[in-house]
């Protein structure tokens, strides 16, 4: 049974949080802060993609980064090309290939001349990947670890080639030097509030079109196969489908996450798409509640907020990555459902004498086994 | 139990609200000042003190603070204390991005100090052109580069190759075999090795770039087996560098007959790898820790001194410690003039300092360091023993490959032919 007073709390809960992050700017002008925050926002994005395969379908995909980056060399492509090739004076051709004795702009880099076509390729390559590796994966009914392995496989694999291939990646370097994106005659300059904005407007969009996804139909059989796949399968679903197409979306709203980190960042890089951050995106959903989108997008914040603020502390300089180490720990062993179960808690405690005994009981039973749910998938995912 | 518990959560929950908010950081406050408070300048220092690139960028960041210690010291820059704001950008671009964006715009450094890989200096490129503020890079690299916001005190491909190739053909023939980590600075070199060579009617017999990291060197060792060449010129990178050496040596092959010409091992990799492996190979770099001069007998004491007995200097700290130096000047040429990045780029035009190595200048011209190459012999004992040295300083010069291309005050300009 669905309690319908508990999706319109978690409702007002998203809407508060988009709201929150919205009006930000009214009380922030500084540049290089909302620069940062937007920074926060493009993780806060990244962690509700994976929050949506892993917290909703159970599908641990170590390998997100992948899409993210994909998504941000989409983006710098198209911006790259429209860069005055200053530093080389070879007309049109970006430095870096003129630096690897490319004569001619490679065909797959032409199309990259429309921001129209970055636009789309930032999400459709991302999701054509997915799409692939997720009809091998869940064709084969792989599961559980074994998905977690080979999304990790295909990051490392999709890194290698990206550095490898640098006569038309830029390799190591990766693609810097871009220009500013305009779209309909706003100028998203890193620093701008436009861009903040452009961040939050998408996160807020995402997750407000991302609630009502998850408690759809198809939103409940993702969360009925996360619980136990086979019975979904014996109730005649085809559960392969399902799980390559939550792969997808996911991966889509990574792309999305990837343009965006490219705007923020202004240049695109391997290490966008490599081990470190593919696995910070699972610490983020773990740390913020996993089986939260909004919880998701709050870890990325929260993390990524402590880690800045820790490491530009001068005092913890040495230690910064000691302390935020032992802030996981003690998240993981005290609120293994995340920060957001926090909020639960304390709604839980303020009312405790109000509904009836026997709604009480409902209540309470529900949370058990929902907690119960929770710390299996932990454990065995 | 539960108390505690709640405790904690409270906690939390204020640790989160607050990172949330970004922490209102010290440096708010200071937002409307100038690049100098009355008797201090901020200077960021932004080496990555963890990560994969942590220990040869640790040295980095000690060398620079040595020398600011130093300046400090002896009274500072024209009265003014230098103060070091010291981030770890974590040997990540995106966070070396981050870490200069809060060094240029919130600490409003005069200048900062750092990086090692051409992929940070390229990641933080943007933040110092939009804020038109001023980044000192000690590393050799792979040149072509022109920009206003760089000052590059480390070498370029012509000063390391110039005497170098000559000295490697006259000394050991004409047959090259090029081997490289794949990414853009081996492959530049070579290009300015292949004209070298070209002139000198020298030949190369194989080019190969291997991944970064890579440490499985047999196929290519067979290679050198059978193109036999008279030196195998590497810009191999890193744990590579290691994994080259001793399986170059396990596979019998004689330094004497073929031996490896380098322009990126220096006294770390061999510490890493062992004396005995690098022992009779080549190197040319501006600086070697065994150098003999008054500067470097007291940079080496001075840097043991600060960080320890067992500290190895090298030709990427000896820059950057010396570029602080130049820093210094220009700084004090400016006098009570305005102290802003830009004024201190013109104002570090044409200064000299007596480094380590020798005196050495900034180029008006391009912003890049004019140094003295030497040609260095690995020693069993680490240390490189110096064979022969430029007779006089080198220019350094960005675009040497690329005869239409000169670098200028003004940036990167098309020669007229």
């Amino acid at each position: 049974m669905r309690g319908n007073g508990r999706i319109k709390r978690t409702l007002l809960g998203y809407i508060v949080f988009c709201i929150a992050i919205l009006i930000v700017p009214i009380f922030i002008s500084d540049a290089y802060l909302l620069n940062k925050f937007a920074r926060y926002l493009v993780f806060g994005l990244l962690s509700v993609a994976l929050s949506l395969s892993w917290g909703y379908a159970g599908i641990l995909n170590l390998g997100q980064a992948v899409s993210f980056g994909l998504g941000s060399y989409c983006m710098a492509m198209a911006l790259k090309l429209r860069t005055i090739p200053i530093q080389t004076g070879a007309g049109g051709l970006p430095d870096f290939m003129v630096w690897n004795n490319v004569q001619t702009l490679p065909w797959f880099w032409e199309p990259f001349h429309s921001y129209a076509f970055a636009l789309f390729a930032g999400i459709a390559v991302p999701v054509a990947v997915a799409f692939l590796i997720g009809w091998f994966i869940f064709r084969a009914r792989v599961s559980g670890v074994y998905v977690a392995i080979i999304t990790l496989a295909m990051l490392v694999v999709i890194n290698l080639l990206i550095i490898d291939q640098q006569r038309f990646t830029g390799g190591f370097n990766g693609i810097t030097d871009l220009t500013t994106f305009e779209l309909f005659g706003v100028q998203f300059d890193a620093y701008s509030t436009a861009l903040y904005y452009l961040a939050a407007i998408i996160l807020s969009l995402t997750l407000l079109l991302g609630f009502a996804f998850i408690n759809s139909k198809t939103g409940l059989i993702l969360q009925a196969i996360r619980d136990d796949e086979t019975r979904v399968w014996y109730f005649g679903y085809d559960v392969a489908n399902y799980q390559n197409f939550i792969f997808c979306v996911s991966a889509a709203v990574a792309g999305v996450a990837g343009m965006l980190y490219t705007l923020v960042m202004e240049f695109a890089s391997p290490t966008f798409l490599a081990v470190p951050i593919s696995l910070s995106i699972v610490i983020w959903c773990a740390v913020g509640g996993r089986a939260s989108l909004v919880g998701a997008a709050l870890g990325a914040i929260v993390v990524t907020g402590v880690q800045g603020s820790l490491s530009d502390t001068q005092a913890f300089l040495d230690t910064w990555m000691l302390i935020m180490g032992a802030l996981f720990i003690v998240i993981v062993l005290f609120l293994p459902n995340g920060l957001i179960s926090m909020l639960e808690l304390i709604w839980r405690k303020k009312r405790p004498l109000q509904g009836s005994a026997s709604a009480r009981l409902v209540a309470s039973r529900a949370s058990r086994t929902g907690q119960a749910t929770g710390h299996r998938a932990v454990s065995s995912r | 139990m539960t108390i505690n518990r709640r405790k904690f959560l409270n906690g939390a929950a204020a640790v989160g609200a607050a990172s949330a908010t970004g922490f209102p950081h010290l440096w708010i406050k200071d937002a409307s000042l100038a690049y100098a408070a009355d008797s201090e300048i901020k200077v960021g220092v932004l080496y990555s003190l963890t990560g994969t690139t942590a220990i040869i960028e640790t040295s980095l960041n000690q060398a620079t603070l040595l020398a600011i210690e130093e300046i400090n010291a002896a009274g500072g820059v024209g009265g003014k204390k230098l103060v070091p704001v010291v981030e770890d950008p974590a040997s990540d671009p995106a966070t070396f991005a981050q870490k200069a964006r809060k060094l240029v715009v919130g600490d409003k450094c005069a200048s900062v100090f750092g990086s090692y890989t051409s992929a940070s200096r390229k990641a933080v490129l943007p933040v110092f052109e939009k804020y038109n503020n001023l980044y000192w890079y000690p590393t050799l690299y792979e040149g072509r580069e022109c920009s206003k916001n760089v000052i590059y005190t480390g070498a370029v491909p012509n000063q390391q190759q110039k005497d170098f190739i000559p000295w490697l053909v006259k000394n050991f023939g004409k047959k090259f075999y090029l081997i490289g980590s794949n990414y853009i600075y081996p492959k530049e070199e070579n290009n300015v090795c292949k004209i070298l060579l070209k002139q000198l009617g020298g030949e190369v017999v194989g080019e190969e770039y291997v991944p970064l990291g890579h440490s499985e060197f047999s196929a290519v060792i067979n290679k050198f087996k059978s193109t036999q060449p008279n030196v195998i010129f590497s810009t191999v990178v890193g744990d590579s560098v290691v994994a080259l050496h001793r399986q170059y040596k396990a596979a019998g092959l004689d330094p004497k007959k073929m031996p490896m010409a380098s322009l990126t091992t220096s006294e770390e990799e061999i510490a890493a790898m062992g004396g005995e492996f690098a022992a009779g190979h080549f190197t040319s770099a501006p600086y070697f820790m065994s150098y003999d001069s008054p500067e470097n007998h007291k940079f080496v004491e001075a840097f043991k001194k600060r960080w320890g007995k067992d500290k190895v200097t090298n030709f990427v700290s000896e820059p950057a410690y010396f570029q602080v130096y130049l820093f210094k000047q220009a700084v004090e040429k400016l006098g009570k003039g305005d102290l802003t990045p830009p004024a201190i780029r013109e104002a570090s035009w044409g200064q000299q300092v007596k480094a380590p190595e020798g005196l050495v200048k900034i180029d008006p011209q391009n912003s890049h360091t004019y140094l003295w190459p030497k040609i260095g012999e690995a020693q069993t004992n680490g240390q490189f023993k110096t064979i022969e040295q430029s007779k006089e300083w080198v220019e350094p010069l960005p675009y040497w490959a690329y005869p239409g291309q000169v670098c200028t005050p003004n940036g990167l300009q098309e020669k007229k032919a």
